[in-house]
């Protein structure tokens, strides 16, 4: 009897593999044990080698569906392609970012194979063949474990940066198969163009300068910004400051936003709602500044200073320079 | 032109506490607005509406309470709402809500453009709109981050990607989910507050539509929540920075330097 099949549906970011991936390969490896194989699904071009990027990180397969159209396909035609694997193959679970294009593939693939899907997990374990997801809801507020006891494959979209990518000896052995590809009318990719100036995310930093409601006047952002610089890191906001034109959902650290792990991150006026401590808690240092003794924030912090943020920021630049 | 805007009513607020006893959401007390990022999808709908005369009709599925986002739909300037409630839907998750709504749909016929905010700010899936278009063998683009009609019957809408900007072209009908980027939305005014009173709401319940009573509620849905609990966060040891901010920093930055962090 051979193993059920663990699978990380493969993203592609240009023409790259989006990071998510590695990350989730590394995790499924984890889950997997010697119970499941882990097989990674790749749709690329005829000329593509995205599966070189996917190796280093040992899962038992990759299983490699080439097709020149599946760089500019639509989501209704990437969940076709997925849904004629899974008939074929029939693994247990099955694994996604919870990228945009990850959350927008996933639940049509879910409505086509009637099964379920939990969005965005934080957490994953197998507790026999059921996986166990940790969803966040409210604003990561609340954690909910959710199964999909009767129906499979068990669907899972897994938030970015959530695990770390780390490689690892396996077999990672290469195979090809084929499904039809069925073009879907009324919809055409017509463009795609990189996104400047989005080359380091919050996410993907690993050393964030962050700002919360005691530390957003223009000057404090103004003197993050230089910090960030000499730091060669990011500025991240809890939610209040999402609220200023400058910043979006996208520099919004937790709250169904960026889960991080960066070396550093620095607090400033950030008092600790429970969802931004769970988004940043894996961090390796942290340190925070609050003019409030009793603020949460103390609570998970390696060093902390008991005063006004402006006048520390002020005393840290002036020692950088 | 018909457009459908899909909406869901949310708690105002996510402080949502765990019952100790229970270790049920505690829900007491807090009053349903409709989900923020709705509002945006209905502004995009309204907008369409100011534009090129569509008609916006809102459909929502929940409890009879949730008539109170559709009539503030409709203040701010839809023509009618659609409220699905029945206690068979009741407990669904995204794949059952996903399949009462596309009936509902099909009954409504002939909309062009059916519009999703891009989640819901208390559950956070955003699944419904993709499982909606599946259902309906539409074509869908997910978080809009800006939509024009380009044709009689065709949308451009430019779609962010984490670090790409795509243009996609949809012949309608078909599903868009937008970015709370797209716009602002309007507040109701008094005279469409007036208005909203007069508008069509009808309630259609289990009967009312073709359903397969598998597919519904709880025992429609393959997802099982089986445990609700607060998230904890990890404490460490605090080594508190101390004396003048000068002082404090300098003690930062011997620490950070000891850590190899600078």
């Amino acid at each position: 009897m051979s193993k059920p099949e663990l699978w990380v549906i493969a993203e592609r970011r240009l023409d790259h593999i989006e990071p998510t991936t590695q990350q989730l390969i590394t995790k499924a490896r984890d889950l997997a044990g010697d119970s499941f194989k882990t097989v990674v699904i790749l749709l690329e071009a005829a000329t593509d080698h995205l599966e070189d990027e996917l190796k280093p990180y040992g899962p038992d397969e990759i299983r490699v569906v080439r097709d020149d159209r599946f760089p500019t396909a639509t989501d209704a035609e990437h969940a076709d392609a997925l849904q004629q694997l899974v008939e074929t193959y029939h693994p247990n679970g099955v694994l996604f970012g919870a990228t945009i294009t990850g959350r927008s593939i996933a639940p049509r693939l879910q409505a086509k194979l009637q099964t379920g899907l939990t969005a965005d997990a934080l957490g994953l374990r197998y507790d026999g063949e059921t996986l166990i997801a940790v969803k966040p809801s409210y604003g990561d507020n609340i954690m909910c474990e959710i199964t999909i006891p009767e129906r499979r494959p068990q669907m899972v979209t897994v938030r970015p940066n959530t695990f770390v990518a780390e490689e690892a000896a396996g077999p990672a052995e290469i195979t090809t198969t084929t499904v039809t590809f069925h073009p879907v009318a009324r919809l055409q990719v017509t463009a795609a163009t990189p996104v400047v100036n989005t080359a380091t995310t919050v996410g993907d930093a690993s050393r964030v300068v962050a700002l919360g409601r005691g530390a957003a006047s223009a000057a404090m952002v103004n003197h993050a910004t230089q910090l960030a610089e000499k730091l060669g890191g990011r500025i991240g906001v809890s939610r209040p400051l999402t609220d200023q034109d400058r910043f979006t959902h996208d520099d919004q650290i937790g709250q169904s936003g960026n889960t991080i792990h960066p070396e550093l991150i620095i607090n400033f006026g950030i008092s600790g709602a429970v969802q931004f401590l769970v988004g940043m808690q894996d961090a390796k240092t942290i340190v925070a500044v609050n003019s409030d003794p009793n603020a949460p924030i103390f609570d998970v912090a390696d060093y902390g200073y008991v005063g006004d943020a402006q006048a520390f920021m002020t005393a840290l630049l002036a020692q950088f320079n | 032109m018909k457009i459908v805007v899909c909406i869901k009513q949310v708690p105002e607020t996510n402080n949502v506490k765990i019952d100790p006893v229970t270790h049920n959401l505690d829900r007491r007390g807090l009053a349903g607005v409709m989900n923020p990022f709705d509002k945006n999808a209905v502004e995009l709908a309204l907008n369409l509406k100011d534009t090129t005369g569509a008609e916006v009709a809102l459909l929502t599925m929940g409890p009879d309470d949730y008539a109170e986002s559709v009539r503030e739909g409709m203040a701010m300037g839809a023509d009618s709402g659609y409220l699905l409630s029945d206690r068979a839907f009741a407990g669904a998750d995204t794949l059952a809500t996903g399949y009462v709504i596309a009936q509902a749909l099909k009954k409504i016929g002939d909309a062009d453009l059916i519009l999703f905010g891009r989640q819901a700010v208390d559950a956070d899936t955003g699944q419904v709109g993709p499982i909606v278009a599946e259902f309906l063998n539409q074509p869908q683009i997910t978080y809009a981050a800006s939509l024009r009609m380009s044709g009689p019957n065709e949308v451009t809408a430019e779609r962010l990607l984490e670090d790409t900007k795509q243009t996609l072209v949809a012949q309608l009908p078909a599903v868009v989910s937008v970015r709370s980027e797209l716009n602002t939305p309007r507040y109701p005014t008094p005279r469409n507050i007036q208005l909203s009173f007069e508008k069509p709401l009808t309630v259609w319940h289990h009967d009312d539509l073709d359903l397969d009573d598998t597919r519904l509620g709880q025992s429609g849905s393959p997802t099982v929540v089986t445990k609700v609990y607060a998230p904890k966060p990890v404490k460490r040891e605090l080594t508190p920075l101390t004396g003048t901010p000068s002082e404090a920093a300098s003690q930062l930055i011997k620490a950070l330097k000891e850590r190899q962090l600078i």
